[in-house]
């Protein structure tokens, strides 16, 4: 693999995007060798959290890479391949707790990668945008979908429909990022956030992620039943 | 009510200063009728929609309860009155550039919007529950989606009154300006929505909005199918294009 480095240090899976000569821009490869960690970083049993980070000085990534759009022979064929490798869908589907390191530039897939997982942390030089809309496009990793989520509607669409710029100050005033930290510390940070959460019982972090993220889906009515049927096994457990 | 044009930008103002821009009957024939066509005229891409005078909206001129036979039928009244599902249901993103006060109804609109910005001098509350009825266009189902159940909550059951600040904090406007600014920067936002893909814009909203209904798995579902059908458009190859050719786009909306 070229475009993803992976290592296993102790239970903890790093998966960092490595395109750093072009700002981690994600192309067609780079979606394959992600489908292809993600997808070994959950079958692996040993393997308790999901820890992601971007390569290089300049940001986590960029966005898209631009030069390869349109290089699908039909829209028909690139829908075919969308769902057929579904690495969005994969991330929903991860019971493992994904943390995400963002460094500079987090633009469009970028960010819509940051929004997949399940902590951010993001050091003081970072900046995020979605510009897609701006350049004729739609995101098509999820934003327009998991933004709202995690910042609220107002402010997603204002982020969407506007391309603005947002520093890692008002990323973490919008709850857009859990902690802004100096850049030197992200690393380690990544690494402290990943272990500790490493050290608690895996299936007690699977049911409260599914309860969460199920549950947003659900009734509250439903949720709550939901929530229950969980807590029932993990005690059943102990 | 009056419309005007600036280019693809519609701006739409109630004018109705000497009653605090409540809304009546008229005026709400007015905006259900102009968001209609709005909706409709593919040479707009962004409507604002903002208040002349000192006020955005202040709420509604109710017709007199005592010319209506019995409780039904003031649900027609009601119904009648009713202007925020309009506002929502046009395609093109609609700015709420809030020059005052939005109370009640007034705010309600506003809720409908799809960004909100507002003047330091405005404030916001519903507050239908210190006069004995609920919120009825809209208010008690879009104020918990844009801030929260619990915020919303507190605000609708003390019928409480808010400022500008603790409107930005809680995350019902994305930005106060002072009221000097506030009409130039509600221009200045639309045309740089103005300026990106038209189609784009429309499904992006599209996407956000019908999105927050399904779940999450549908959403991207989606998100994946809108961005399908954009790339048979022209605009989607012209905004590649002029990103890579380092140029402007020019964006026909087809």
């Amino acid at each position: 693999m070229k475009t993803v480095l992976c290592s296993k240090t102790g239970s903890v899976f790093s998966i960092v995007l490595n395109r750093p000569e072009v700002i981690n821009a994600f192309n067609v490869q780079m979606r394959d060798e992600l489908y292809m960690s993600l997808g070994s970083a959950c079958d692996d049993p040993t393997v308790k959290v999901i820890a992601i980070s971007g390569a290089g000085e300049r940001g986590f990534c960029a966005g898209a890479d631009l030069g390869e759009f349109g290089s699908a022979p039909s829209i028909a064929t690139a829908r075919e391949v969308r769902w057929e490798r579904d690495l969005w869908g994969m991330f929903l589907s991860v019971k493992k707790p994904v943390i995400v390191a963002l460094h500079g530039y987090v633009i469009g897939s970028g960010l819509e990668i940051a929004c997949l997982g399940d902590i951010r942390i993001a050091s003081r030089d970072a900046v995020f945008s979605m510009p897609e809309a701006a350049l004729g496009l739609l995101p098509a990793a999820g934003g327009s979908q998991t933004l709202a989520r995690v910042v609220g509607q107002s402010r997603a669409v204002e982020i969407l429909q506007m391309g603005i710029k947002i520093d890692a100050d008002k990323a973490k005033n919008i709850g857009l990022v859990h902690e802004v930290i100096p850049r030197k510390n992200l690393h380690d940070r990544l690494l402290s956030v990943s272990n500790s959460l490493a050290s608690i019982n895996p299936s007690l972090l699977a049911a409260v992620k599914r309860s969460v993220n199920e549950g947003m889906d659900l009734s509250l009515e439903g949720g709550i039943r939901l929530e229950k049927r969980l807590a029932a096994s993990s005690i059943q457990a102990l | 009510m009056v419309v005007s044009y600036s280019k693809n930008i519609a701006t739409v103002k109630l004018n109705r200063g000497s009653h605090h821009n409540r809304i009546n009957e008229n005026m709400a024939f007015e905006l259900q009728d102009a968001f209609g066509h709005l909706g409709q005229n593919p040479s707009v891409r962004v409507v604002i929609l903002s208040g002349v005078g000192e006020y955005f909206c202040k709420g509604t001129d109710f017709p007199p309860i005592s010319s209506q036979l019995s409780n039904v039928s003031y649900e027609s009244t009601l119904e009648m009155l009713r202007v925020s599902d309009v506002v929502a249901s046009i395609r093109q993103p609609v700015i709420a550039v809030i020059n005052g006060d939005a109370i009640d109804q007034g705010m309600e609109l506003t809720l409908a919007c799809d960004i909100r910005i507002a003047s330091t001098s405005a404030m916001f509350g519903l507050t239908q529950m210190s006069k004995g009825y609920i919120p009825w266009d809209g208010g008690s189902q879009r104020l918990p989606r844009l801030i929260g159940q619990g915020r919303a909550m507190e605000m609708i059951l003390n019928s409480r009154i808010i400022g500008v600040d603790e409107a930005l904090h809680m995350g019902l406007i994305t930005s106060e300006v002072p009221p000097e600014k506030l009409e130039n920067i509600g221009l200045l936002m639309a045309s740089t929505i103005a300026s990106h893909g038209p189609t784009a814009t429309q499904y992006l909203k599209e996407a956000v909005l019908k999105g927050s209904d399904l779940t999450l798995r549908q959403g991207l579902r989606l998100e994946a199918d809108l961005s399908f059908l954009l790339q048979t458009t022209s605009d989607r190859s012209e905004g590649i294009k002029s990103f890579l050719e380092r140029r402007k786009p020019e964006y026909k909306g087809e």
